[in-house]
């Protein structure tokens, strides 16, 4: 029998559907819907080593057996209060910039970035490593499909009831909502999205750092 | 004499036939095919990234419309390995080719739509998590490479796979219509 052009071409997206949706079934389900995201900044449970390192100005850096997180406070000394001094002012409004729904403003991400929550960068990791909030780990929502391995390792550094700020560039991007979708699944409970992004953390003034930064204990 | 003048214009001799599918179908069948193997491939391996393009690409609304990301983005990657190979193999090569020339137009549309409209910044996920040519955020780059990709799609639709194709190992080509120099392009000669 000859089919004709048309006919083949709707056999091809045919074949591809059923194909698809045999994939459907035998492999784990995708999530799409957004996470119950925790709002303000009550309540923060925060990385008890970070919590250590940043209320006194310690001259030896504390090594964390945290493998993701670790970095030293050398460049820091001021880590509390910093920019509540002169550039008050001009940074008051940049602290208070409003926000989509349900994000953190970037003074409450402040807030809870110094009561030592994890943060979680979900940009690329070309835009991870050129310069990051202090303390974040890298962690995109496709790592799960590229390297499940290294996205499993930072999540499983992080106690399911912590609280994790997830961030991307800012504005109306979409990273950090994915990333916080997929960690939903794994039982993560406190999840909060850092609406203001890493631009606006930037312009603040506030605590970056480069990959090459970070001190990686072997 | 008019019969004879007229011959060679309608129906190009075997030999050049030959030419044309060595030097263009072949190798344009290989790369195109190729390129969308590949790309289905890489989608295949990452559904849920891929899904995440989808929905931030913003052309269906994912709260309201949830079910056409979840087909899509399982069935897409489908539709271009199909394609793709049986391209490759020069089975069902003008059926394939319009499937790529569809499938392409659709991506120009659904990238132009993202460049358009500032609030929106996606990533392409063309090729799943990989970047091929261009940088990973969408942006004309991926477009122009959409359209380069068009020409011999637009190409293999119009003279179908040549003397190389599978199709000609099964008999008789289409019964397409379309004028007559068209049709039957791969069983000629056999």
């Amino acid at each position: 029998m000859q089919m004709t052009t048309p006919q083949r071409v709707l056999a091809i997206v045919g074949g591809a559907f059923l194909l698809g949706s045999g994939q459907a079934l035998i492999s784990k389900p995708i999530t799409l819907g957004p996470a119950n995201l925790t709002t303000g900044t009550s309540g923060t449970k925060g990385d008890p080593n970070r919590i250590k390192q940043s209320t006194p100005p310690a001259e030896v850096p504390v090594v964390e057996p945290d493998p993701v997180d670790e970095t030293t406070p050398t460049d820091a000394p001021a880590l509390n209060g910093e920019p509540t001094t002169s550039f008050a002012a001009a940074i008051d409004s940049l602290l208070d910039k409003a926000v989509p729904a349900g994000t953190l403003t970037l003074r409450e991400s402040r807030t809870v970035w110094e009561a030592g929550a994890y943060f979680l960068d979900a940009r690329h990791e070309y835009e991870f490593d050129a310069g990051h909030i202090q303390y974040a780990s890298y962690l995109e929502a496709s790592l799960f499909d590229t390297d499940p391995d290294r996205a499993f390792a930072v999540a499983d550094s992080i106690p399911k009831d912590a609280t994790i700020v997830v961030y991307c560039v800012g504005g109306e991007c979409d990273a950090s909502k994915n990333t916080a979708a997929l960690l939903e699944q794994l039982g993560y409970t406190d999840l909060r999205i850092m609406g203001a992004g890493y631009e606006d953390w930037v312009a603040a003034g506030f605590e970056t750092e480069t990959t090459d930064e970070m001190e990686v204990s072997p | 004499m008019s019969a004879a003048s007229k011959q060679p214009k309608s129906k190009p001799s075997n030999g050049l036939l030959w030419v044309e599918s060595i030097l263009l179908q072949f190798p344009l069948r290989l790369a195109l095919g190729g390129a969308f193997a590949f790309a289905g491939y890489t989608k295949m391996n990452g559904v849920q990234s891929f899904a995440n393009a989808i929905k931030g690409f913003q052309v269906v609304d994912a709260d309201k419309h949830g079910y056409l990301i979840q087909s899509a983005a399982y069935t897409m990657p489908w539709v271009e390995m199909v394609a793709g190979v049986l391209l490759i193999l020069g089975l069902w090569t003008r059926a394939s080719a319009v499937v790529i020339w569809l499938l392409l137009v659709g991506f120009i549309a659904a990238l132009i739509h993202v460049i358009m409209d500032e609030s929106i910044s996606a990533d392409c996920s063309c090729f799943g998590d990989i970047n091929v040519v261009c940088d990973a955020a969408v942006g004309w780059c991926q477009v122009i490479r959409d359209v380069v990709m068009l020409v011999p799609a637009t190409y293999l639709v119009w003279r179908q796979g040549g003397k190389l194709a599978l199709d000609r190992a099964f008999g008789r080509n289409l019964n397409d219509s379309g004028p007559e120099w068209t049709v039957d392009r791969g069983g000629e000669g056999a």
